[in-house]
C-alpha cells in the first residue's frame, strides 16, 4: 500500500516534470523584477510567494473558464532561476495529464492581469509573461485638445489688446484734431496781437531785426 | 513749422534695449554652443573675441552712425550717402523681408510647444499607442518620442521637399498668433516698440539665470560644462574655426539687415552711439557665452541620463539572458560583467551581441546639434526628464518666444522704416501700413506651414540671408570708407558725438574690417562651389531618422533666385539711377537751351 502511494507520487511528479519544461508548447515563461519595482521594500522570493503565484493563476483560470474548478495543483512550475523567472503550464482539472491550450491560458491571464499584478505589487513591466504583450491603457483624448484652449485664451487677450490700442489711437487722433482747431484760433489771435503792438511776443520772429549788418554797414 | 516730426525713442535706454533685444536672438542659444562644441570648447572663445574686436564692433558702430546721421531708413540713408548705391538699402530690405517671412515660423513652433506644455504628461515624453493597443507607433519606436512629436505631430513632415500637402491647422493658428503679437508690438512704431523692449530684452536673462542655477543642480550637468571648457587648442590651427567665428559674430549682431540703421534713425542727433555700440556688442557676446554654459549643463544632464539608461538596458539584457539575480549586476559593474560573461558563455553571448549597445558618455556628449533641432528636440528631451517638467517647459519656450519676438521687432522695423520714408506712403497711417506688411508676410508665411514647409524653411534659413548679407555689408563698409570718404564720415561722427573717432575705429573701418569681410566672402564662395549640390535633411518615416537628400532642380533654381534677387538690387539700382540721371541731364540741357533762346528773343 505504502509503496503503491509512493510510486504514484513519484510517477505524478515525474509526469508533472515532463509536462512542464522550458520551451514547452503550452507553457509560458514568467519573469519578475521585484527589486526593480520595489527597491528597498522588495520582498524575498520563496516557496510561499510561488504558492501565491500558483493560487493567483488558478484564480485567473477559474475566472476565465467558468465551471471548471482549477486548483493550485493544476499549475505546475519548473526551471526556476535566481533571476526569479520560471516556466509554468496549466493542467486541466478533469484530466491532470492533459494541458490547457496556450490560447486559453493567454486569455485568462489577459483578463485578470491587473489582479495578478496587484497581488504581487508589480506592474505590467515588472511582472512579465513572455509572449503575452500587455494591453496598453487606452489613450485619454479629450474633446478639445488642451493646446487649443490655451491658444484661445492667449489669442483672445491679444485681440482685445489690439482693439483697445486701435480705439485709443482713434480717440487720440480725434482729440488732437479738436485741439488743433482750438490751437489755430489761439495762434491767429496772438498773431493779430503782435502785428498791432509791434513789440515782439515770444513766438513770432520779427523780420525787421534780422539783417542788422546791412543797415549798420551803411 | 514741422508737421510730421520724426518719432523718436523716449529715452536712450529704450534704444539700447531695442538693440540688445534685436541682437540677442535664437542664434545665441542654438548656434554659438554648437560652434563652441565643434571648434574645441573653451578654445573657440579666442577667435570669437578677436573677431568681435576686429569686425563686429566696428561694423556695428558704423551702421548706428549712418542711421543716426541720415535719420532715414536704409534705402533713404544709402541714397543720401551716394545716389548710385541706394540699392544697398534695397538689398537690406529684401533680405529683411525674406527673414520676416520665415523667422516667425520659429515663433509659431515655440507657441505650439508652449501651449502643449500645459498637460499632465508632456506629449513628447511618451510614444502614443498604436491602434491595436499593443505597443507604441512604429515610427515613434524607431525614432525617439521627442523626434516623433516634432516631425509628425508638430510638422506632419513629408518625406521630401517635392511632396506637398495641406496647411497644418495647428501651425497656421500659431503663426497667426505670432503675427498678431508682432503687429501689436510694432503698431505704433517706436512708441510701442520702445515699451515692449523693456520686457523682451530683460526676461530672457531671468530665465537663463534660473536655468543656470537649476542646470547646475541637475545630475551629470558638470560633465557637460567640463567637456565644453576643456579647450582643444589644435582647432585653432584650422582656418574654418576662424571663418566660423567671423560669420557668427557677423550674423549674431544682425548687421546688414537695415534694422540697426532703422533703430538709430529714431535717435536724437547727439546720442552717444559709440558707447552704446560697445555695450551692445559686449552684451551680445556675453549672452552667447552665458547661454552656452546653460546649454552645456543641459547637454551634460541629457548625455548622462542617456548613458545611464543605456547602461540600465544593457544590465537588464544581461540579467534576462543569463538569468542572474537582480542585484548581482549593478550599473557600475556592467562592463566587467560583460567581459566575464563573454569569457564564460561565449556562445550565448554571441546570440545577444547584436542587441548589445555600446554605452559611451563621450559619444553622447559629442553629438553636436544646432538650429531648430537643438532648440526643439534636444532641449525638450532634456526637459521631459526633469522633475516638474511642465514648469521648465513653459519657462524655456517663453524664453525662446521672447528672443524670437525681440528679433522680429528689428526685422519688421527694418522694412517699415524705409517704406515710411517714401512720400506716397508717409501719408498713410502707421497702423495701416504696419497692418498691411504684417498681413502680407502672414499670407506668404503660410506656405511654411504645409507638410513640406519645414524644408523650405531650412532653405531660406541657409541661403536667404547669409551670402547676400556678407555682400551687402562689404559694399557698405567700402562705400563709407572709400566712396563717401572716411574723412567726411569722421567729420560727421565728430559732429554728432563732439569728438573725432579714435585710431581704433579709423583703422578698423578703413582697412581691417573690409579685409576680413573679403576673406570671409571668398571663403564662402569657395566652400559653396566645393560643396557640390546643396543638400538638406529629409525625414524618413520608415527609418525614423533624417536622411541627407539633394535639392531637386527647382529647389536649386529657387536658391539661386534667393541669392540673386537681393544681391542684384545693388547693380540694378545703380544702373537705374545712372539712366534716369542721364535722361534728366539731357532734359535739363534742352530746357536751358530753350530758355536761353527765349530770353535772347525777348526785347
Amino acid at each position: 500500500m505504502l509503496e503503491k502511494s509512493l510510486f504514484l507520487l513519484c510517477f505524478s511528479s515525474a509526469l508533472a516534470k515532463q509536462l512542464c519544461a522550458p520551451d514547452a508548447s503550452d507553457g509560458y515563461k514568467v519573469r519578475l523584477s521585484i527589486r526593480t519595482a520595489l527597491g528597498d521594500q522588495a520582498y524575498a522570493w520563496n516557496e510561499d510567494e510561488l504558492f501565491l503565484f500558483r493560487a493567483t493563476l488558478a484564480f485567473a483560470m477559474r475566472n476565465r473558464i467558468s465551471g471548471q474548478q482549477f486548483e493550485v495543483s493544476n499549475i505546475i512550475v519548473c526551471d526556476e532561476t535566481p533571476r526569479v523567472s520560471f516556466w509554468f503550464v496549466v493542467t486541466s482539472p478533469s484530466n491532470t495529464s492533459h494541458l490547457v491550450d496556450k490560447e486559453e491560458v493567454e486569455e485568462a491571464i489577459r483578463k485578470s492581469r491587473n489582479r495578478i499584478n496587484s497581488a504581487f505589487l508589480l506592474t505590467d513591466k515588472t511582472l512579465e509573461f513572455l509572449g503575452i504583450p500587455p494591453t496598453l491603457a487606452a489613450p485619454v483624448s479629450p474633446d478639445t485638445p488642451p493646446w487649443l484652449i490655451v491658444f484661445g485664451v492667449v489669442m483672445g487677450a491679444v485681440g482685445a489688446g489690439i482693439v483697445v490700442m486701435l480705439a485709443f489711437s482713434v480717440v487720440q487722433k480725434k482729440r488732437k484734431k479738436d485741439g488743433k482747431v482750438v490751437d489755430e484760433a489761439v495762434e491767429e489771435e496772438t498773431r493779430a496781437k503782435t502785428t498791432d503792438n509791434g513789440a515782439a511776443g515770444d513766438g513770432v520772429y520779427n523780420m525787421s531785426f534780422s539783417d542788422d549788418e546791412r543797415f549798420t554797414e551803411m | 513749422m514741422e508737421k510730421d516730426a520724426r518719432p523718436s525713442w523716449d529715452s536712450p535706454v529704450e534704444f539700447l534695449l531695442a538693440c540688445v533685444s534685436y541682437a540677442i536672438g535664437l542664434g545665441n542659444v542654438w548656434r554659438f554652443p554648437y560652434l563652441c562644441q565643434m571648434h574645441g570648447g573653451g578654445g573657440f572663445l579666442i577667435p570669437y573675441l578677436i573677431m568681435l574686436f576686429l569686425e563686429g564692433l566696428p561694423l556695428f558702430c558704423l551702421e548706428l552712425a549712418i542711421g543716426q546721421k541720415m535719420r532715414l531708413g536704409s534705402i533713404g540713408a544709402w541714397t543720401a550717402i551716394n545716389p548710385y548705391l541706394g540699392g544697398v538699402g534695397l538689398a537690406s530690405v529684401m533680405t529683411s523681408l525674406y527673414l520676416c517671412l520665415y523667422y516667425n515660423i520659429i515663433n509659431a513652433w515655440s507657441f505650439w510647444y508652449l501651449f502643449n506644455s500645459f498637460q499632465s504628461v508632456l506629449p513628447w515624453a511618451e510614444c502614443p499607442i498604436n491602434s491595436n493597443r499593443t505597443g507604441p507607433i512604429e515610427e515613434c519606436e524607431l525614432a525617439t518620442p521627442t523626434q516623433y512629436f516634432f516631425y509628425r505631430e508638430t510638422l506632419d513632415i513629408s518625406s521630401s521637399i517635392e511632396e506637398n500637402g495641406g496647411v497644418q491647422t495647428g501651425q497656421a493658428l500659431c503663426l497667426l498668433l505670432a503675427w498678431v503679437i508682432s503687429y501689436l508690438f510694432v503698431v505704433r512704431g517706436v512708441k510701442s516698440t520702445g515699451k515692449v523692449v523693456y520686457f523682451t530684452a530683460t526676461f530672457p536673462y531671468v530665465v537663463l539665470l534660473i536655468y543656470l542655477i537649476w542646470g547646475f543642480t541637475l545630475h551629470g550637468a558638470i560633465n557637460g560644462v567640463k567637456y565644453m571648457f576643456t579647450p582643444k587648442m589644435e582647432q585653432l590651427a584650422n582656418p574654418t574655426t576662424w571663418v566660423n567665428a567671423a560669420t557668427q559674430i557677423f550674423f549674431s549682431l544682425g548687421l546688414g539687415f537695415g534694422s540697426l540703421i532703422a533703430f538709430s534713425s529714431y535717435n536724437q542727433y547727439n546720442n552717444n552711439f559709440e558707447r552704446q555700440a560697445v555695450a551692445v556688442s559686449i552684451i551680445n557676446s556675453g549672452t552667447s557665452i552665458f547661454a552656452s554654459i546653460v546649454t552645456f549643463s543641459i547637454y551634460g544632464f541629457k548625455a548622462t541620463i542617456n548613458y545611464e539608461s543605456c547602461l540600465e538596458r544593457t544590465r537588464i539584457l544581461l540579467l534576462n539572458t543569463f538569468d542572474l539575480a537582480e542585484d548581482k549586476i549593478t550599473m557600475d559593474t556592467v562592463f566587467e560583467w560583460i567581459e566575464r560573461l563573454n569569457a564564460t558563455y561565449p556562445q550565448q553571448f554571441a546570440e545577444i551581441s547584436s542587441k548589445l549597445e555600446t554605452c559611451d558618455l563621450e559619444k553622447e556628449l559629442d553629438t553636436a546639434v544646432e538650429g531648430p533641432g537643438l532648440a526643439f528636440i534636444v532641449y525638450s528631451e532634456a526637459i521631459k526628464d526633469m522633475p516638474l517638467p511642465q514648469l521648465w517647459s513653459v519657462l524655456y519656450f517663453s524664453m525662446l518666444l521672447l528672443l524670437g519676438m525681440g528679433s522680429m521687432l528689428g526685422n519688421i522695423t527694418a522694412i517699415i522704416t524705409p517704406l515710411r520714408d517714401f512720400k506716397f506712403l508717409s501719408s498713410m497711417s502707421i497702423e495701416l501700413l504696419n497692418g498691411i506688411v504684417c498681413l502680407f508676410c502672414l499670407l506668404l508665411g503660410l506656405g511654411f506651414t504645409t507638410t513640406s514647409g519645414s524644408y523650405w524653411f531650412t532653405m531660406f534659413n541657409d541661403y536667404g540671408a547669409t551670402f547676400s548679407l556678407l555682400f551687402v555689408v562689404l559694399v557698405e563698409v567700402i562705400t563709407v570708407s572709400y566712396i563717401y570718404g572716411s574723412k567726411r564720415f569722421e567729420k560727421d561722427v565728430e559732429d554728432m558725438l563732439g569728438h573725432r573717432p579714435n585710431w581704433y575705429w579709423r583703422i578698423m573701418w578703413k582697412f581691417i574690417s573690409p579685409l576680413l569681410l573679403i576673406t570671409v566672402f571668398v571663403f564662402y564662395i569657395v566652400n559653396y562651389i566645393r560643396g557640390g549640390t546643396p543638400t538638406y535633411q529629409a525625414w524618413n518615416k520608415e527609418l525614423g531618422q533624417s536622411v541627407v537628400t539633394e535639392y531637386p532642380v527647382f529647389g536649386q533654381v529657387f536658391i539661386g533666385l534667393l541669392l540673386v534677387s537681393s544681391i542684384s538690387c545693388i547693380p540694378l539700382t545703380a544702373l537705374y539711377v545712372y539712366c534716369t540721371r542721364t535722361k534728366r541731364g539731357n532734359r535739363r540741357r534742352q530746357l536751358t537751351v530753350s530758355t536761353v533762346s527765349a530770353e535772347g528773343l525777348a526785347p
